[in-house]
């Protein structure tokens, strides 16, 4: 069993590592879909990536060492988070601990927190409306996510994210699952909101004013660059598996071994899909109609609470 | 006797201070260093009380006060609340002697020394009194000390009215509700602070309320708990920066110290109570933030976040209190350390904020951040240092804040997860309020930051003087408490668990368990620090093997042409296009305008050849604007009504609202009027609703109170539900809780 686990964790980093890039390719193949292209390769992502470490980096001269270090915390925090959260199996690589998913939300706003420094350390406006604009939803999906984590903690009685994530999960689902279902739209609501996808933020406009994202990096280059872009489909990841392990409940611990990593890298890329699906079905919303959805995300959380503390 | 000594210090500093008024640099340096030596004395008090098993030192002074002897006397929380002033103190006094030297000429510094000196002994005795009215003698001392501090720069108007409001605001607080707390207190029980729990535990609960509530008033104005926080972001602004830092750092805290004596005390109140004490701390920590969000001025927006941090340490105290009724020790633990580790986090960070705000300040010449920008590059150890506590301050790991927040998150998921529904809505009320706080925290200082510290100056800035060593010195010292708290919890959690437990009595396995919990806390976060440094270093050396232009790092860094920043096709940027702290902040306040009223003076460019257009905002205090300036507008006119006699025939000014301001008040009965013109259906169908509610509402308490009269058992029960999550539990007690503190109650018919 020790000797699954070890093998499974290994596993469980190398997955982590290597395939957020993968879950952007299948976002972009499934717009491409719709549109009725080939969209690019499977790899490209990786290509881009490796093509950006190779380059060199311009700075420019209003900047200072905030902007350099912008990027690296945000990464670090965000690979620092990685390894609490439960990907393919139910438990964290480290330690998990009491209150541990605190520290995975305060690591997200740590990145955000960096980002918006290194862009307005540009002094540019545009880069200084992103930050503006991302602090701001920032702000407004972080009570929804702790409403959602509320529920989950005490439909499951602890307040880690290993033993939340275990079989007590099933059980919550068969006890309050109206809930559990009201905390998964509200999960998905932040998800597209902190991983800046459509209807918050469209990644791939071309229009600087309506970014919100990516006008804030506008000015990072070569690896930075390269970090900023690893990270975004990081958090991807990280924030889909806290999705996911809500969304679908495994029973019993023996599950976690075999068929449940199976299960768990099959809806990641499902999940990639159904944002690919989203954002080729609707729209980016108009920016003020942004706070009236994240405000939705947080009632129907704070609706779940009101349900699973009706059923107590 | 560590304790006597440290005092004598701080006489002989005074005394040296005001000998020495011909040569004041002398003086200064003379004070200073007398605050410093007190300090590390009473460090070692507070330690030896610490680390020794939190062993009671006591001491009986044969004074004859008016109603018994004055006893000193340090116990864990006495202890905790000096290791705070201690450690402030001397990174005070030691920016104090580089920054004053500037003003040595310009204005009365060694009465400024021998103030300081003053200010920190009435903390000291304050926090150690052991009797009523040795700690009364202490609340005044730094009450008026206080005072004249903030007045130091008294020819300029603003600071005499922050000055006066302040004097103003703490009396008014100490005479309706801290005098006659310690009235009922001493009328009860003599004017020893020891037998106070006793005595309290054989009297009734409605004394409990009663005490409880006139604390969380009187302690509370102290403290800056809204709405009673008016004074706090006029006053702390105009002090010289060193008082400033003193006055959000240590000196609010002498509320919380006052509250939490008084709470332990008490024995475990009923939820009405807890109600509000978590309520006080939600609506202290949002609006405070948000109101320093909108904040243009530095010192202002750090003086209004102060009201926010003090809205945290609400929060913690409320769910320790709710840990206690519920009698869930783990829970009281744990919110009550978080709130201890947090009153020491906010000294630090702050008082390391202000100071670094004031050395900006010294050198730049202005405070407003609309004319400030890009003094990374001028300043960089003052940056990297602002930079420190603003992630600190933000709750964000690896740095002390997120500790103490991480604590009151755990006693809130706690207290959710193990109790009923109307408790586990409270902690989960507390939850969402500190996410969104921490939320809005980091927008407030990803602004404050960025705008004063990073992109281009958006004024010339000329020359600027270098910062004196002694300044930069002395704000190393909280910046290294910040990072070190944070890494390395688990150094301070044993401190402050002994501290906690002197002020609530645990069963010793409870205790145990929260210890624990804390020990793997602060163990898993330096796990995790070091974790996240690794990565960094990890990422570095990829920046680096992967081959950042090396000849481009070393390039004079003011190249100009290619290597300006991209503007987007726009290729006559100028610093003025920056984007400056009003407009990052401005799709926030808008969001939340319901909540803070920001007044806009909008002037478009209009027509074929427009003229210049102008664009003000400005965000006046709800409070302040609304609630108690008419109050005291009422108070004068009925003065004035009463006056048969004037020395000067002057009519006194009161601060009227700015004009083109609209308030709450007056924007909801405008709106509703406007909307009943136009014949707005929703609003006709809520007129119908409306009344139908209050008829209801009459109905059901008429036909209430006559089965009330019929029943004559109980000859007069109040049917009032407050509007809380805890309606379902309507006790007496609660009722007057919640009455007394005037929060609106509602009738609710059922059908």
């Amino acid at each position: 069993m020790i000797v699954l686990r070890i093998l499974l964790t290994l596993i469980e980093i190398a997955v982590v590592l290597a395939l957020p890039p993968m879950l952007i390719s299948v976002i972009l193949k499934t717009k491409a879909w719709f549109a009725g292209r080939d969209g690019p390769p499977w790899l490209q992502t990786y290509y881009e990536l490796y093509k950006l470490i190779q380059k060199g980096v311009i700075y420019s001269h209003t900047t200072t060492w905030v902007f350099r270090a912008g990027p690296v915390v945000s990464l670090a925090a965000l690979l620092t988070a990685a390894t609490l959260i439960p990907v393919l199996s139910g438990w964290s690589w480290l330690v998990g601990f009491q209150g541990d998913l605190i520290l995975v939300a305060y690591l997200f706003a740590l990145g955000r927190m960096f980002t918006v420094l290194a862009a307005m350390d540009t002094g540019s406006s545009f880069e200084g409306m992103g930050a503006a604009r991302e602090v701001t939803f920032g702000m407004m999906s972080e009570p929804a996510l702790f409403l959602s984590l509320a529920v989950m903690a005490i439909a499951t009685r602890s307040i880690s994210l290993s033993q939340m994530f275990g079989p007590g999960m099933w059980i919550a689902w068969g006890s309050v699952g109206p809930a559990m279902l009201l905390v998964v739209g509200a999960l998905l609501v932040v998800l597209l909101t902190e991983c800046s996808r459509i209807p918050v933020d469209d990644p791939a406009t071309h229009l600087e004013l309506t970014m919100i994202h990516e006008v804030m990096v506008l000015d990072h280059s070569g690896p930075e660059l390269a970090f900023i872009q690893y990270g975004a489909a990081l958090k991807f990841l990280l924030l889909g598996s806290i999705l996911l392990h809500v969304a679908i409940p495994l029973p019993g611990e023996t599950w976690a071994y075999v068929v449940g990593p199976v299960i768990r890298l099959a809806s990641l890329l499902g999940l990639a899909v159904v944002v690919g699906v989203i954002e080729s079905g609707m729209a980016r919303l108009r920016l003020n109609r942004v706070p009236l959805l994240l405000a939705g995300a947080t009632v129907l959380s704070g609706l779940a609470v009101l349900l699973v503390l009706a059923k107590q | 006797m560590l304790l006597l000594t440290s005092l004598g210090v701080l006489l002989a500093g005074m005394i040296f201070a005001v000998i020495l008024i011909r040569v004041p640099r002398a003086g200064l340096f003379a004070a200073m260093a007398a605050i410093v030596v007190a300090s590390v004395l009473c460090l070692i008090a507070s330690g030896q009380v610490l680390l020794g098993g939190g062993g009671m030192a006591s001491r009986v002074l044969s004074w004859p006060l008016p109603l018994g002897t004055a006893t000193l006397a340090i116990d864990g929380l006495s202890a905790w609340f000096l290791v705070s002033i201690s450690l402030l103190s001397i990174a005070v006094a030691v920016y104090s002697s580089g920054y004053m030297r500037g003003e040595i000429g310009h204005a009365a510094v060694p009465a400024f020394s021998a103030l300081l000196c003053l200010l920190v002994a009435s903390l000291i005795v304050l926090v150690c009194a052991g009797d009523v009215i040795l700690f009364l003698i202490a609340w005044e001392m730094m009450t008026m000390t206080a005072f004249l501090l903030v007045n130091f720069h008294d020819q300029q108007d603003e600071v005499r009215h922050g000055a006066w409001m302040y004097l103003i605001a703490t009396h008014l607080g100490t005479a309706l509700f801290v005098l006659p707390m310690f009235a009922i207190l001493v009328w009860q029980g003599g004017t020893q602070f020891a037998g106070f729990a006793a005595m309290l535990r054989s009297a009734e609960p409605r004394l409990w309320v009663v005490l409880f509530v006139l604390g969380l008033l009187g302690f509370g104005t102290k403290a800056g708990f809204m709405p009673m926080h008016v004074w706090l972001p006029n006053a702390h602004p105009v002090a010289p920066t060193p008082v400033s830092a003193l006055l959000s750092g240590i000196v609010v805290k002498m509320g919380i110290y006052g509250l939490l004596r008084l709470l332990s005390w008490l024995p475990p109140l009923p939820i009405g109570c807890v109600a509000l004490m978590l309520a006080m701390g939600i609506v202290s920590g949002v609006l405070g933030v948000l109101y320093a969000l909108a904040q243009h001025d530095l010192k202002r927006l750090l003086a209004y976040h102060t009201v926010e941090n003090i809205g945290i340490i609400g929060v913690g105290i409320g769910i320790g209190m709710l840990g206690q009724t519920m009698g869930y020790p783990l829970v009281a633990a744990l919110g009550y350390a978080g709130a201890l580790l947090h009153v020491l986090n906010h000294a630090m960070f702050k008082g390391l904020l202000f100071l670094s705000a004031g050395a900006v300040i010294q050198s730049v010449g202005t405070g407003q951040m609309d004319r400030l920008g890009g003094l990374a590059k001028k300043m960089p150890i003052n940056a990297g240092l602002f930079l420190v506590a603003a992630v600190s301050i933000c709750g964000l790991p690896p740095f002390n804040g997120f500790v103490s927040e991480w604590m009151i998150y755990g006693g809130l998921f706690s207290g959710a997860t193990h109790w009923g529904a109307s408790a586990a809505a409270l902690s989960v009320m507390g939850l969402v309020s500190l996410a969104a706080m921490g939320g809005l925290a980091l927008a407030c200082f990803a602004k404050a930051f960025s705008v004063v510290f990073l992109g281009e100056p958006r004024e010339p800035l000329g020359c600027l003087p270098p910062m004196s060593h002694l300044m930069t010195g002395a704000m190393m010292i909280p910046a290294i408490l910040c990072i070190g708290i944070g890494v390395l919890p688990i150094v301070v959690v044993p401190l402050v668990a002994m501290a906690t437990s002197s002020m609530v009595t645990l069963p010793t396995q409870q205790f145990g368990q929260a210890l624990e919990m804390g020990m793997k806390l602060g163990a898993a976060l330096t796990v995790f620090a070091v974790v996240f440094g690794v990565i960094v270093g990890a990422l570095l050396l990829v920046r680096r093997k992967a081959g950042v232009a090396a000849a481009l790092d070393t390039a004079p860094v003011l190249q100009p042409g290619p290597r300006a920043t991209w503007g987007c096709g726009y290729t006559y940027p100028s610093s003025r296009i920056q984007y400056t702290s009003s407009s990052f902040a401005w799709s926030l306040v808008m969001n939340f305008r319901r909540l803070l009223w920001p007044a806009v003076h909008f002037n478009p460019p209009a027509g074929y050849f427009p003229a210049p257009g102008e664009l003000a905002t400005h965000t006046a205090d709800v409070a302040e604007h609304d609630l108690f300036a008419p109050i005291f507008r009422g108070v004068a006119h009925l003065v004035q009504m009463f006056k048969t006699f004037s020395w000067s025939g002057e009519v006194p000014a009161f601060s009227s609202p700015r004009h083109g301001r609209v308030g709450p008040f007056r924007a909801v009965l405008e709106g509703f009027l406007a909307a009943v013109r136009r014949g707005n259906i929703q609003v006709r169908l809520t007129h119908i609703v409306v009344t139908l509610v209050v008829v209801f509402a009459v109905e059901f308490a008429m036909t209430h109170r006559s089965a009330v009269k019929r029943d004559a058992s109980s000859p007069k029960i109040e049917k009032v539900t407050p509007k809380a999550e805890a309606g379902s539990l309507t006790s007496e007690s609660m009722t007057t809780a919640m009455n007394t503190k005037g929060l609106k109650t509602m009738e609710r018919s059922r059908p």
